[in-house]
């Protein structure tokens, strides 16, 4: 049963970690929590089914193009709301973002109508469902292993991006300062949007993910994962990228064993308590740095 | 407040229940405003005194609500004894919570308040034994003002004795609440401990350089901000006589926040206008919406899309106060102004 | 200082202006149900059955002439938005009763409006036992009735039908986390005993959680023979195929909460094989009830599920009374309060409704299966 339980952590550990992403490079570069994330996240399974459904394109297709509506997207809500009001006080911005997670909940169940969906069976590959492997009494199917790889490929693509592109150095450079970016002639908005594209792309990825995985997907989805997500990027220490992803995961396991051993209906507890021990311990998180204070 | 407009706005509050367009409605209404400037008033003093971001009030307000609601249920007292028991019990889960927490900075103080929240409505739900966890706690009974040992020790035939029933006497007891925060937290700003916040907020480092001891101080406002959420959430029980942990969720928080900084941070003022608009904002879009012919599934969508305007157009809230950047902060825009005026007459 | 003025002044006259009722024309009924968050779906449902059973009012011309207009209200499903609500229709003179709430919850902070204030509502889907309790005013006049079935009475039938027909052993359950899902459980616990059922294990879930898999690997290991969904569809058929994947090959059943045809849709073929009460079944109706069920599929395009159709009853019913006694709150409470015996029952599509002394509707309950993708009645009924 331990084995079993691990397995379905690292699962919902892996989809937490990829819209933790999004959350912390956000965050590192303009120190805001993205609320609207989460409806990013959805927005992108819901864009995947209606590609699919609507347009009647293959699932290999209806990814990616969802993908780059969520990308879009993600740059239109910080040309929209964010920047206009980036001099403000930061709690302004935070509430923008609340602002937007509501707005755009709402407008896909205007939209989308609140009934939860399946996600469109004819397009899914019938080996999805299919055992890849088992070991003991765990079954593996071929769907987890295409949410491992996803996840895992995307994450070193992710790593790569930042450490060795020029708009990758940019971004770190952000993080840092932005006054002395703008100084030396970087793009600073060029480099958020940047920021935003890679964020959302990846957190609808996520909600693809999901989708296809639960085979489900409603309005309100966002909500949850993105509270959770946002914790999973705190716990990681938040600003940094594999401080997200293994915070992430180590969520994801919490959670499971969490449910499976402790009590069912302190599920979302043990994560919060774990949360709140690792950070009263480790005040920035896994693998944040020690935090100079700026304020 | 200057007194010269606070006061005729406290005149038409009183006179309003008596006119006679004032319906339940437009009370109930009014005394919610009056339930969520409590709260803002209380969540203010975290964020726009201190300059911390706190996530979790609502699990204050459900610990006082949740307080009251069974203290009233169990032993029948009075909501005048259960106000300092409920106030007393959430500023101790708010030492407890911020003693040890305290000391973290920023965004990661804002999650172990978050986490706190929502272990509290957890824990509201799950414990079945104490709270009926979610099938939720009904027939409290209403607040009741009972004078009769007095009036009895006078005359035995009186009986002053008078439950409130109907929205009016609750109007009146929830703008008597909102006058005594308000009333506190005035004298608070301008008191030694007041000015120890706003040094906290301004500059940390230059605050302890003057001997000002950063974590007591934040923990007393931390208490002293659950205290009120508390205060807030024991009127609430008593008022809709039935509770439910969804009334803690999440979200509580958020708008209570979205009150503060609206209405604009650090300014008590503010909590009071924010407050308004916002519970306001969804009441009058409940009206609005299906005159305009809109279904009523549209209503949040016009309130995130009204809270996103709101922000756009005044990104330090109503009634600014801290400052933002350089000539960008308010205060001092405010006294350029009025010396250039000067400068002119002069 | 004068803009505090300004926006206090603002928001004081939207109020007001909120305030006096418009014209009285048409005769309103009040639906106050979760149309956004989480919940909103149910509220879907509810509205789609009371729209079809106004529609078909007006369409014969109304009552004397005056038609019949919904006011929808959105609640979330919220308590603290419920009792606002509740307040709203209680100064709206024009509005006779209600159909709502749908959440227990809900309905229960908004009960204490209705009653002192005196505004007949009918719950089509509000299960919570508390109700019955506190929907009475001073004079013993129950203001607010139900057109369902209390938790209890389903859950002692489900110990009941799985022991005694489906030959069940030892059951799993799996419930959700609110009052339904916690009042049909402890109902079928507790009658469990008493039918020779041992419940070998029990787990709860958050309403919204998509993943179950921790709790059903729990529950898994126990090695039951049945598995008992205590909640709604949404996360039921999640439920269902997730037990599917984890290799846990049982028959599951539920209550009314699983009928939806969204169950079969988000389940597949991890469906099959699931049993649920209802209160009525789809084939054996009467032919009211076949042209309700063709004209619901119709108009929405899905298969009716029983929250539409107890909404649309408890309109109907509420209907027939305006029609009855007039557009009179007093009177229109006298007339369902008086409904206590089958003669003067509603015969509805769910069947023939009468409520007992507390407002509680009493109804025979149906047991349907989904075989193939499709909901069929049970082979055998228990009665």
């Amino acid at each position: 049963m331990l084995e079993q339980q691990l397995v379905n952590g690292l699962t919902l550990g892996v989809i937490y970690a990829l819209i933790a992403v999004g959350y912390t490079m956000v965050y590192g570069v303009i120190e805001l929590i993205n609320f609207a994330h989460g409806e990013i996240y959805m927005l992108g399974a819901f864009f995947c089914v209606s590609f699919i459904t609507v347009v009647g394109l293959p699932l290999w297709v209806a990814i990616p193009c969802a993908m780059i509506c969520c990308a879009l997207l993600g740059i239109a809500i910080d040309i929209f709301a964010y920047r206009p009001i980036r001099k403000a006080h930061r709690l302004a911005a935070l509430i923008t973002a609340i602002g937007m997670s509501i707005f755009l909940q709402n407008l896909a169940m205007v939209i989308w109508g609140s009934r939860p969906r399946a996600f469109p069976q004819e397009a899914v590959p019938a080996f999805f469902s299919e055992q890849a492997f088992a070991f003991s009494d765990v079954t593996i199917t071929w769907l987890h292993l295409f949410i491992f790889g996803i996840t895992f490929s995307m994450m070193i693509g992710l790593f790569l991006i930042i450490s060795k592109t020029r708009v990758g150095t940019a971004m770190r450079a952000l993080a840092q300062n932005r006054t002395c970016c703008q100084l030396m002639g970087i793009n600073v908005n060029r480099v958020i949007s940047f920021t935003f594209v890679l964020g959302s792309a990846m957190g609808a990825m996520a909600g693809i993910l999901v989708a296809l995985f639960y085979n489900t997907l409603y309005p309100t989805m966002g909500y949850v994962a993105g509270v959770k997500a946002f914790a999973a990027a705190v716990l990681g220490g938040i600003g940094s990228v594999p401080g997200a992803m293994f915070g992430g995961i180590v969520l994801g396991i919490a959670e499971a064993l969490g449910a499976g051993y402790v009590s069912s209906l302190y599920r979302d507890g043990v994560a919060y308590a774990v949360l709140i021990a690792v950070i009263i311990f480790r005040p920035s998180g896994i693998l944040g740095k020690a935090l100079v204070d700026k304020a | 407040m200057k007194l010269k407009i606070a006061l005729p706005i406290l005149a038409a509050a009183c006179l309003f229940p008596f006119l006679p367009f004032a319906s339940e409605y437009a009370l109930h209404v009014l005394t919610l405003v009056m339930v969520y400037m409590i709260l803002a008033m209380g969540l203010n003093i975290v964020p726009g005194f201190c300059g911390l971001l706190d996530l979790g009030f609502v699990g204050f307000y459900g610990i006082g609500a949740y307080t009251a609601g069974l203290l009233t249920i169990h032993y029948g007292l009075s909501f005048w004894v259960i106000v300092p028991l409920a106030a007393l019990n959430g500023a101790l889960w708010g030492v407890l919570l911020g003693a040890p927490t305290l000391r973290l900075t920023g965004d990661y103080f804002a999650i172990v308040t978050f986490g706190f929240s929502e272990l509290v409505v957890l824990f509201l739900t799950n414990e079945i034994w104490l709270t009926r966890g979610p099938l939720g706690l009904p027939g409290i009974d209403p607040v009741t003002i009972d004078l009769s040992f007095i009036s009895k020790a006078l005359n035995p035939a009186w009986d002053w004795y008078y439950m409130f029933d109907g929205e009016t006497p609750y109007y009146f007891l929830a703008m008597l609440l909102v006058l005594a925060v308000y009333a506190i937290l005035r004298r608070l700003e301008d008191s030694r401990l007041g000015r120890a916040w706003y040094a906290i907020r301004e500059d940390p480092l230059a605050a302890s350089s003057c001997g000002v001891n950063i974590l007591n101080y934040k923990v007393i406002a931390f208490a002293i901000s659950a205290g009120i959420g508390a205060v807030g959430g024991c009127f609430f029980a008593r008022w809709t006589l039935f509770l439910s942990p969804d009334m803690f969720k999440f979200w509580e928080s958020f708008l209570v926040l979205c009150m503060v900084v609206l209405g604009g941070l650090g300014n008590i003022n503010g909590a009071l206008i924010g407050a308004t608009i916002l519970v306001a904002l969804g009441e009058v879009l409940r009206v609005v919406l299906p005159e305009l012919g809109l279904p009523v599934e549209t209503r949040f969508l016009f309130y995130g899309l009204i809270m996103i305007l709101i922000m756009r157009f005044k990104p330090s809230g109503f009634l600014p106060r801290i400052a933002a950047t350089g000539m960008d902060n308010p205060v001092i825009k405010d006294l350029k102004k009025r010396l250039d005026r000067e400068r002119a007459t002069a | 200082m004068k803009k505090i003025v300004q926006i206090l002044v603002a928001a004081a006259m939207t109020l007001l202006l909120a305030g006096p009722a418009m014209a009285e024309e048409p005769i309103k009924i009040a639906v106050p149900s979760p149309f956004s968050g989480g919940a909103a779906a149910y509220g879907d449902n509810v509205k789609a059955g009371v729209a079809m059973k106004i529609a078909e009012v007006n369409e014969a011309g109304g009552i004397d002439g005056r038609m019949i207009e919904a006011v929808y209200l959105d609640e979330m499903c919220e308590p603290k938005e419920a009792a606002t609500v509740a307040s709203k229709i209680a100064q709206d003179d024009s509005i006779i009763g209600g159909v709502g709430h749908l959440c227990s919850s809900a309905h229960l902070a908004a009960l204490p409006t209705y009653v002192r204030k005196g505004i007949p509502m009918i719950s089509p889907t509000a299960t919570n036992v508390t109700i019955s309790e506190k929907n009475k005013d001073r004079d013993g006049r129950v203001w607010s009735f139900r057109d369902v079935y209390r938790d209890d009475y389903q859950g002692k039938f489900l110990a009941r039908y799985v022991s005694e027909v489906l030959g069940l052993k030892k059951i799993a359950i799996f419930y959700e986390n609110n009052d339904y899902g916690i009042g049909l459980k402890d109902a079928f616990s507790g009658e469990a005993g008493n039918v020779g059922l041992e419940v070998v294990g029990s787990e709860g879930y958050m309403k919204g959680t998509t993943d179950f898999t921790p709790q059903l690997t729990s529950l898994k290991s126990d090695n039951p023979d049945g598995l008992f969904i205590s909640g709604y569809y949404n996360e039921g058929a999640l439920i269902a195929n997730q037990a599917k994947k984890l290799g846990m090959d049982v028959i599951k059943f539920g209550a009314d909460g699983l009928d939806n045809v969204d169950y079969i849709n988000l389940a597949k073929d991890a469906a099959d094989g699931t049993y649920m009460t209802v209160p009525f079944l789809a084939d054996a109706a009467g032919e009211d009830a076949q042209v309700f069920i063709a004209k619901f599929k119709e108009e929405t395009g899905r298969d009716v599920d029983w929250m539409s159709a107890n909404a649309y009853d408890a309109a109907g019913m509420l209907i027939a009374a305006i029609r009855e006694v007039g557009a009179d709150r007093a009177k229109v409470q006298e007339y369902l309060a008086a409904m206590t015996t089958p003669e003067k029952g509603y015969q509805g599509v769910t069947g023939l409704t009468y409520f007992d002394e507390h407002g509680d509707a009493q109804k025979a309950a149906y047991v349907k299966m989904v075989k193939d993708g499709e909901f069929i009645p049970a082979p055998e009924q228990l009665n």
